[in-house]
């Protein structure tokens, strides 16, 4: 694994800075989750193989322990409001040194993530996914109602454009420490990361002489414009997906479509699509209704089948429960992905994650990792008496 | 630039390939896309790299190709399972026992699993977000769920998981001197970015996910997480989960409201703070919003909660994004402008400076139609 040895100080905190913390776990490294010593449960379910150390870091003693662990650290987790770090003592500056000074850590990966830009008029205002994606400007462009778009849950801007662009952060500036010996300050952003992911479709929105988002919102190509790029109901009200952009898979996806449908459908309609007039946008409503009364003539199933083993590019839409059952029956979590192979075993299948975990109790760990930090019995029970930990009830020992 | 130095070979290909190419160019590597000679092409994602056109077909070309990716870090497969194998390039050639670059960092990007039944269809982002079981998850209509465009399995679940993979890969390169073959699948790569949602939904216990779709708390169920329409058209985002920062909102909010014309006597008494709490009251709680924001222009909203924790943005376009919001560190202002790059726009300088391929060499390659020009 390749961040096999590599020890993570994850600050907790909500979807962005677990999902880094757990891409890093995933491939090797040991995290530590911090808590709150207020903190009696955890709602975070991206826990798996990591470790919690509770601790009241608004006491001395407490920022000595999390200087001691994060100096021995290779990356550190910061998913607080610009300043939060610094005002607790254990901001980048400490650890990475500043204006010559040595600081303690000098190998430390810093790896900040905020929600608006840390630099913007919005940096110390509170915020979640839907609102890094308003700023963002892809929200606008998402397909929805005639009047609003909608929102595909927290994942474009708390997953792939916070806690995904992090890691990614984080593995380059691993990189680069390699040769340089040196550790340096990641700073992630949710609106900036979103449209770094959306870069695609911003770009052209920009560009509208590319003709590929020119278009008014639902009216593109890639956005429900298109009746070839799209949803359908089935007869049981299950849906079908259908992508055939490519002249030849539309007319495969035509081919098969119009033989699968009853013979008094066609009668009824009289229209039959012809493939060589895919992009006469003229023909996109005929084309949609045939569509949306063609598919519900069969059941989802049903029209799998039909085009199962062809380039039709249609698919049938699973329920999470599905396509858990396809990835590995029985587990219910995605895989660590992607996959990296050597030519030795290149043919063996994934194997399942053997730790189902999707709860992590706040401090679970914290007797184990002062242990490995070096403290001693007394200098624990006086982290006990400063609250800086909470003891756990009979008097444990180190 | 981490990067800086390292070469990259990324064969043409749609969205995910151009897009990890795209983020490993803009962290140093010198990326070089290989085109057919006869293609046109539409890829918005090419800054910073170069274009070389080969024609695969011919035995030289195939030659040609070898060569370049002997000499190269990182190899971006786009391709259906096969295809570079029947080129006679695939992993086997360089990663095998006498493999001709045992250094090659080789990145594979397929739609559909490698080892399921549907690994030799085609298919797009639609396809593979429907496989994932994500798409079913996603609001929409009473019927069907609408889906944001071609990023969650084109770009989220696709290049940039390539991308991190192949970091990791150059990272135990650092210490092993070896290369290895990083497999990505869209379906796969969408389903480990949605983990949060995924895990939730096989859980009901955790209670985020365990509704129906479109009636949970971040998926438009909640009246406090969702966007609503201003007077002017214009839209703003509310997502105030906290207590704290509802409280913050909803007292603005009303405040902000003016008079009788809009509160009516049904509304006076409407506990709006504490319905935050009261899913019964949710319904309600929307119709108030609704009501609400329909009241004034989305720039005023914008003002009334700039610099509050309300969590209540306005909804830009990408225009308006553009322009910035006082951030000096946006990554997509700076390239507003069309990139171009030709299919073998490079061709010549690659084999020439890079390869050294002589005259005579080129000379031939031309003729045999293995190479085109720009």
């Amino acid at each position: 694994m390749a961040l096999k040895g590599i020890k993570v100080v994850e600050f907790a905190g909500l979807a962005p800075g677990p999902f880094a913390g757990l891409v890093l776990a995933d491939n090797g490294a040991t995290v530590v989750r911090i808590d709150k010593t207020s903190s009696s449960s955890s709602s975070d379910i991206l826990c798996r193989n990591k470790r919690s150390l509770a601790i009241d870091s608004k006491t001395q003693s407490g920022v000595i322990v999390l200087k001691r662990l994060i100096s021995s650290s290779d990356i550190l987790i910061d998913p607080f409001r610009p300043g939060v770090m610094e005002r607790l003592g254990l901001g980048p500056a400490v650890f990475l040194g500043k204006d010559g000074e040595v600081g303690l850590n000098g190998r430390l990966i810093y790896a900040r993530i905020a929600g608006f830009p840390r630099t913007g008029s919005y940096k110390d205002m509170a915020g979640h996914d839907i609102n890094y994606l308003a700023l963002s400007g892809i929200l606008s462009m998402l397909p929805g109602s005639h009047d609003r778009p909608t929102f595909p849950l927290n994942l474009l801007a708390d997953f792939a454009g916070g806690g995904l662009i992090c890691a990614l952060g984080i593995m380059l500036a691993l990189f680069e420490r390699n040769s340089s010996g040196r550790g340096q300050v990641v700073n992630v952003d949710m609106v900036s990361g979103a449209r770094y992911v959306s870069s695609f479709p911003l770009i052209h929105a920009l560009n509208p002489s590319t003709g590929t988002f020119a278009g008014n919102r639902g009216d593109n190509l890639l956005d429900g414009g298109a009746p070839f790029y799209s949803i359908y109901s089935c007869k049981d009200g299950a849906c079908m997906s259908v992508g055939c952009l490519e002249p030849q898979f539309f007319a495969t996806f035509i081919e098969h479509f119009t033989k699968a449908l009853p013979s008094d459908f066609k009668q009824q309609s009289g229209w039959v699509p012809h493939s060589s007039a895919q992009f006469d946008r003229d023909t996109w409503p005929k084309l949609k209704s045939f569509l949306e009364l063609g598919f519900k003539t069969h059941t989802r199933d049903e029209w799998a089948a039909v085009f199962m083993n062809t380039d039709s590019c249609a698919v049938p839409i699973l329920t999470p429960e599905e396509a858990n059952k396809k990835e590995i029956p029985g587990q219910f979590a995605p895989l660590p992905h992607p996959r990296v192979l050597t030519m030795s075993n290149s043919d063996i299948v994934p194997l399942p994650i053997n730790d189902g975990t999707i709860e992590l109790s706040p401090g679970k760990h914290t007797l184990e990792i002062l242990r490995e930090l070096g403290f001693t019995n007394d200098e624990y029970q006086k982290l006990i008496q400063d609250g800086a930990i909470e003891g756990s009830g009979l008097k444990s020992k180190l | 630039m981490a990067l800086k130095g390292k070469k990259v070979i990324e064969f043409a290909g749609l969205a995910p390939a151009p897009f990890a190419g795209l983020v490993l160019s803009d962290n140093g590597a010198s990326v070089i896309r290989v085109d057919r000679p006869s293609a046109s092409t539409l890829d918005v994602l090419c800054r910073g790299k170069r274009s070389v056109a080969v024609n695969s077909k011919v035995p030289s070309g195939r030659e040609l190709l070898k060569r370049l990716i002997v000499s190269s870090d990182v190899l971006i497969d786009p391709f259906r399972p096969g295809v570079m194998e029947r080129l006679g390039l695939g992993p086997d050639v360089f990663l095998g026992k006498s493999g001709l670059n045992q250094r090659l960092v080789y990145a594979r990007i397929v739609g559909f699993p490698r080892t399921s039944s549907y690994k030799d269809m085609a298919g797009h982002d639609l396809n593979y977000l429907a496989m994932s079981g994500v798409l079913s998850m996603l609001p929409g209509s009473a019927h069907k769920p609408n889906f944001p465009l071609n990023l969650l399995a084109d770009f989220a679940g696709g290049g940039m998981h390539c991308v991190t993979k192949v970091l990791l890969a150059l990272l135990e390169r650092n210490e092993s001197d070896r290369g290895q073959i990083v497999d990505v699948d869209m379906v796969s790569g969408t389903r480990y970015v949605s983990a949060s949602p995924l895990i939730h939904r096989s859980n009901p216990a955790t209670g985020r996910f365990a509704s129906k779709r479109g009636t949970n708390l971040l998926d438009g169920g909640a009246p406090f997480y969702n966007i609503y329409l201003c007077r002017d058209g214009g839209l703003m985002t509310l997502a105030c989960i906290e207590p704290p920062f509802f409280g913050v909102f909803i007292e603005k909010f009303i405040q902000a409201l003016p008079g009788h014309s809009v509160l009516s006597d049904e509304w006076r008494d409407f506990p709006a703070l504490a319905a935050q709490a009261d899913r019964k009251l949710w319904p309600r709680l929307k119709q108030f919003l609704t009501i609400g924001f329909a009241s004034r222009a989305r720039h005023e909203w914008t003002d009334i909660f700039f610099e509050t924790d309300a969590c209540c943005v306005p909804v830009l376009t990408p225009e308006e994004a553009a322009q910035g919001f006082g951030s000096s560190d946006d990554p997509v202002k700076d390239i507003s402008g069309p990139c171009l790059l030709n299919p073998g726009q490079h061709t010549k300088e690659v084999l020439t400076a890079e390869l050294s391929v002589t005259e005579d060499e080129y000379e031939r390659l031309l003729n045999d139609s293995a190479i085109g020009q720009c």
